[in-house]
């Protein structure tokens, strides 16, 4: 399905990355207490899953590095610059419902271009080379509404990725599939990200997306958010199959509060889904 | 949406049923009354043949039109940008919502007599009342609208890089159309009323609701009745056929 070579002739050279730091951030809204001293450096290129329950306020970490929010107090910075705006070097990949119903997929995707002055021309030439490249050639000229969610997330892929981004940011960019679909979107960002190599911060619910995608898995607590703990994969190939990180995962389900026990057939009735 | 053909030939059906029915009780009624109190359809009908083909009549059609198209547009471009500004301005929007509610209520012709005073006999006091009575549903429902644009698409925007000009642009202006299309059909029925009346009071050269005014005056029942059937005829057609195009051409993603 994802022929390399194929999606090779459009590539030049990366966009680069961007190494980003979290200083005695903290994040309130009002009195609700959101984000409690948040310490982190994520590097250069470094692809780092955040993973918690939901409401916990990882989306609101995800946002500061966007720009849309600003933290309370304490310092974040992109390359030793504080992050004090939305920048087209950081773009951030929504749930769902992000591409514009007005607009065509392929002129979503150009809009992307467009809004940084590029012209139409150019910016429509190169948004369907990247609709190629998500596996989209043929549906150019379709509405959002008129394709499935895979599809809208694929075309949401291409719109972050035809800006070059240093820094990818990923909010449950697969929550609202089915399971088949998603670990196929997940290949397709997969490749994206090897390709591109940007830096990129992902947050999910999905244990297993955050270990198939990421170099470093952060686990996160109820509101404050803090981190209960940090899993480091390192950069490896990886399949689907995650069963030799079976530990890992069952580590880290449990950090969840859910239950990974093997027990025994007979006090465990109704336990088990 | 694939049923859009058909219920466009339901409605349309629907139209014909109506207008027979209503045609029929007006015969009713000229068959009960005496000829010089309401007259056949029929004598309406030769009548409107006749005004069409005189000179008179386009006169007056032209001067009603203008007067429309000036009134109706203004409200509509003011009614957008007010609407747009008010509906990002978190401050003061509950304050502008009710100020426009508050003189929403007040009939656009109750406006007559102090525009007639203030800008003199002429075309202006007309223009102004039409504007007045087409500008606050416009600006309600661009405002009602710009309020409720997903955040999402805002957010998505800023990440992309938009600037203000781009935002409004790309984003705002196309997210509103649908509810401010709404806001145009009815600031249409406002405007229409609104011309007739102040035409029929302030009688400033000829128009449709002077003309109107005039055959009441001299009891010309059958002119009462074709002008009339002209006002209905003209709101249906501009109403019915040429905003409804305009609607289905902006919002042709919905159709299809």
């Amino acid at each position: 399905m994802h022929d390399r070579y194929f999606i090779l002739e459009y590539i030049d050279i990366p966009a680069g990355y961007m190494k980003l730091q979290f200083n005695q951030v903290t994040k309130s809204f009002g009195d609700l207490n959101v984000i409690k001293q948040f310490d982190t450096t994520i590097g250069d290129g470094e692809i780092v899953a955040l993973v918690g329950p939901s409401g916990c306020g990882k989306s609101t970490l995800l946002h500061m590095l966007a720009g849309l929010q600003q933290p309370t107090t304490g310092i974040l910075t992109a390359d030793g610059d504080s992050v004090a705006k939305p920048s087209p070097e950081r773009t951030l990949v929504f749930q769902e419902h992000a591409l514009y119903p007005w607009m065509t997929l392929l002129d979503n995707v150009a809009l992307a271009l467009e809004f940084q002055d590029k012209p139409r021309k150019t910016s429509l030439a190169d948004a369907g080379k990247w609709l190629a490249r998500v596996q989209l050639a043929g549906f150019e000229d379709y509405y959002p509404h008129q394709v499935s969610g895979g599809m809208r997330q694929r075309c949401a892929l291409a719109r972050a990725f035809i800006a070059r981004p240093k820094v990818l940011l990923l909010d449950e960019p697969f929550g609202a599939l089915d399971a088949l679909t998603r670990m196929t979107l997940q290949s397709v960002l997969k490749d994206l990200i090897e390709e591109e190599r940007p830096t990129v911060v992902l947050v999910t619910h999905d244990v297993d997306e955050a270990l198939y995608l990421a170099d470093r898995v952060m686990v996160f607590s109820q509101r404050p958010a803090t981190v209960l703990k940090e899993v480091e994969l390192g950069h490896i190939p990886k399949t689907h199959d995650l069963t030799v990180f079976a530990d890992v995962r069952r580590e880290v389900l449990n950090l969840l509060g859910i239950d990974t026990d093997e027990h025994e057939p007979k006090d465990s009735q109704g336990e088990m889904a | 949406m694939s049923n859009t053909q058909s219920t466009g030939v339901a409605s349309k059906r629907a139209y014909v049923a109506a207008i027979a029915i209503i045609l029929f009780f007006w015969q009713v009624a000229a068959w009960f009354l005496p000829d010089f109190l309401m007259p056949d359809v029929p004598v309406a009908l030769q009548r409107l043949w006749e005004e069409l083909n005189s000179g008179d009549f386009y006169e007056g059609l032209g001067n009603s039109m203008s007067r429309l198209g000036i009134g109706y547009g203004a409200a509509l471009f003011f009614g957008i940008i007010l609407g747009l500004v008010g509906g990002t301005l978190d401050l003061v929007r509950s304050t502008l919502k009710a100020a426009i509610i508050i003189l929403q209520s007040i009939p656009s012709i109750a406006w007559v007599p102090l525009f007639l005073i203030l800008m003199g006999f002429g075309n202006l006091p007309i223009i102004v009342v039409v504007a007045i009575g087409a500008f606050f549903p416009t600006a309600l429902s661009v405002m009602n609208a710009t309020e409720s644009v997903e955040k999402v698409h805002i957010s998505a925007a800023r990440v992309m890089g938009a600037s203000k000009m781009q935002m409004l642009k790309r984003v705002y202006f196309p997210a509103v159309t649908p509810e401010l299309i709404t806001g145009a059909q009815l600031a249409f029925g406002n405007a229409w009323r609104a011309l007739i009346s102040a035409e029929m009071i302030v009688g400033f050269s000829a128009g449709l609701g002077k003309s109107l005014a005039y055959s009441g005056e001299i009891a010309d029942m059958t002119g009462v009745m074709t002008n009339i059937l002209v006002i209905a005829i003209l709101a249906a057609v501009i109403d019915q056929v040429i905003l409804e195009r305009i609607k289905h051409r902006l919002l042709r993603y919905q159709y299809l």
